[in-house]
């Protein structure tokens, strides 16, 4: 998972080449890699490819402020939607 | 008398010196002290050079840096050039170099991105360190800068003299600050606008939205953004107090949201996006957002769906729609009433401001008059730009002759936007004939990114066009043709981009075709294009 979003964010979303390679624990607001439109579009590529719904509640630094923190909240989702399910 | 907009700090330094005029975060600064640095940074700054009529670069991020930096420049005489701090070195070393900027201000932390800048010669003479000191360890002659030039630190600037410079270095149709937008042709174009151009919108604003020394206005627009006159002028006019919201501090719009209640802002005034994005996002009911009386949108059209929102959200604010082109500010507005819940389409952008007029002139060159007739949008009056910068030809193409004007030879400025009037006199956008487009409010010249891809070796033909978002305005679609034999992957075309244009200008849409559909006249058929896309 971590891969997958690393690859995209890399890709899609850096704009300059000197911070590639990322680093899972790169922070990716301080570095200007996540303002509110690379978020959206974070938002919209996690959605469709991991399948969660990202509630506007965890549109929140603590879960999008680096590559591990993203996987772990998307890996808790997918826990409550099993529960759910 | 106020004639130039510093004197609005001065007044107000001297009414209310203890008031808080800028809050960046946990700082502050007074408006004694907003008035003392300023001086001190304009006397620095007259000691290195910098004399009336200078165009000085500011490269800092939002902060309380920015707020002096502006008004120092300004009691040089000279005139700001505020450079995009999200913009790619190169195309910020264009600005440097075409407006001539030799003395710029920046940060400790960005001076590597200068040096990034210009790889060969540096047009920069100093360098001036405008935020906290050094990073504890570093010395002055560690900072590293291009050769040749010199590096003023802020210890230097603080242990300045205060004492006011004379007034008389400008005069109110000297030029207060240069604005690049984007250009057709390729390279970004520099609006220059006076301290008169600039007072005509300042005043009418703070009275229309009667802006007193209670208020709290949120900063929430680059520097290098006009909305970023209102938040700071206006402001300081009025004695308010001025929130600056650091790019950072936008990203996550419940970010935004706790901003807004924690300082208790009065009034808001961003691009529609951004509002957008509050309500969708934003948490806006589960927090206190009562503080806010006006909301004032600007740039670009803001969807009916989501203002009704917002309006049933926060019903006790006042709601203002402004709308002009950088090269006027705002030069009409439209105060919305309670929306009929049928109503889908966009609301007026209204009549003109105090001070200025706004007229419609349609295909037989008449004015409009009646409701439902269309044409294209001129505005006369003492906010029209002074031209573009090193560009007369393209200045003469926009400040044309008014032809209604029987008495003297006038100016009016043709916006290139097409409205019609409502039964109420209210003017209604409808749209543009030409490549010019907005995303996330910014205004974007689809030509200038097809005019940075075409200078790519292996891209033989491109069309960049705009795909219609709900919330983002528009996206940015490239369809492009190679070279035979060449090959281009989407990650080459996006680092290609991120080098020459702000990421707002870098399509994310990115599609690949043998050649481009052209029209009977050999064209490039932009309908079809338009048409065939299929999200």
């Amino acid at each position: 998972m971590e891969t997958i979003v690393n690859e995209y964010i890399s890709r899609e979303l850096v704009s300059q080449p000197d911070l590639l390679p990322l680093q899972n624990d790169t922070p990716l607001l301080e570095h200007g890699i996540l303002d509110s439109l690379s978020l959206l579009k974070l938002v919209l590529f996690l959605e469709e490819r991991f399948s969660v719904e990202v509630a506007p509640k965890d549109l929140v630094p603590e879960h999008f402020g680096t590559i591990e923190a993203i996987c772990k909240y998307l890996r808790a989702q997918h826990q409550v939607q099993e529960v759910q399910g | 008398m106020v004639y130039l907009l510093h004197q609005f700090l001065e007044t107000s330094a001297r009414r209310s010196p203890n008031k808080t005029a800028v809050i960046s975060g946990e700082q502050s600064l007074s408006y004694g002290e907003l008035d003392v640095l300023t001086n001190q940074l304009a006397r620095v700054l007259q000691a290195r050079g910098v004399a009336p009529g200078d165009r000085v670069g500011i490269y800092v991020s939002k902060s309380l840096a920015s707020v002096v930096s502006v008004f120092a420049i300004l009691k040089t005489g000279a005139c700001y050039v505020p450079l995009d701090p999200g913009a790619p070195p190169q195309r910020l070393a264009f600005i440097i170099r075409d407006s001539e900027i030799t003395t710029l201000l920046t940060s400790a932390g960005k001076v590597a991105r200068v040096q990034a800048m210009f790889p060969d010669t540096c047009p920069l003479e100093t360098v001036v360190l405008v935020d906290c000191d050094l990073p504890a360890g570093r010395r002055l002659d560690e900072v590293p800068v291009p050769a040749g030039v010199t590096v003023v630190s802020w210890n230097e600037v603080v242990a300045c003299s205060s004492a006011p410079l004379p007034e008389n270095l400008a005069i109110e149709t000297d030029t207060a600050y240069i604005l690049y937008t984007s250009g057709s042709t390729g390279t970004p174009k520099g609006v220059m606008i006076s301290h008169r151009n600039s007072l005509t919108f300042v005043n009418w604003a703070a009275e229309c939205v009667c802006l007193t020394a209670d208020d709290r206005v949120s900063s929430h627009a680059p520097l290098h953004f006009d909305l970023s006159i209102f938040d700071i002028y206006s402001s300081c006019k009025a004695g308010a107090t001025i929130i600056l919201v650091p790019e950072g501090a936008s990203t996550f719009p419940v970010q935004l949201t706790k901003l807004i209640e924690r300082e208790r802002i009065t009034v808001w005034y961003s691009v529609p996006s951004a509002l957008t994005l509050l309500v969708l996002y934003g948490q806006i009911e589960a927090n206190d957002l009562s503080c806010l009386r006006a909301i004032i949108f600007a740039g670009e059209v803001f969807p009916v769906k989501y203002l009704r929102q917002l309006m049933a959200m926060l019903p006790q604010a006042r709601y203002l729609n402004w709308y002009g082109p950088t090269e006027t500010n705002v030069c009409t507005s439209y105060e919305v009433t309670p929306l009929e819940p049928e109503r889908t389409t966009p609301i007026p952008i209204g009549k003109a401001c105090a001070n200025m007029e706004a007229f419609a002139v349609n295909s037989a060159g008449e004015k409009v008059t009646e409701p439902g007739e269309s044409g294209e949008l001129y505005v006369r009056g003492p906010s029209l730009m002074q031209g573009y910068w090193g560009h007369p030809e393209k200045t003469a193409k926009m400040l044309v002759r008014n032809l209604f004007q029987p008495h003297f030879y006038e100016l009016a400025y043709k916006t290139g936007d097409i409205v019609t009037l409502d039964a109420d006199g209210n003017y209604l956008y409808i749209g543009r004939e030409d490549g010019m487009i907005k995303t996330r409010g910014y205004r974007v010249e689809l030509g200038e990114i097809e005019s940075v891809l075409y200078g790519h070796p292996a891209i033989r033909e491109v069309a960049v066009l705009p795909v219609p978002d709900e919330v983002l305005g528009n996206r940015l679609r490239a369809v492009i043709s190679c070279y035979e034999g060449t090959r281009l992957s989407r990650e080459e075309v996006l680092s290609f981009c991120n080098q020459q244009l702000p990421h707002y200008m870098v399509p994310d849409l990115i599609e690949f075709c043998e050649m481009l559909p052209k029209t009977s006249t050999g064209k490039t058929d932009r309908v079809s294009l338009t048409q065939s896309f299929s999200s």
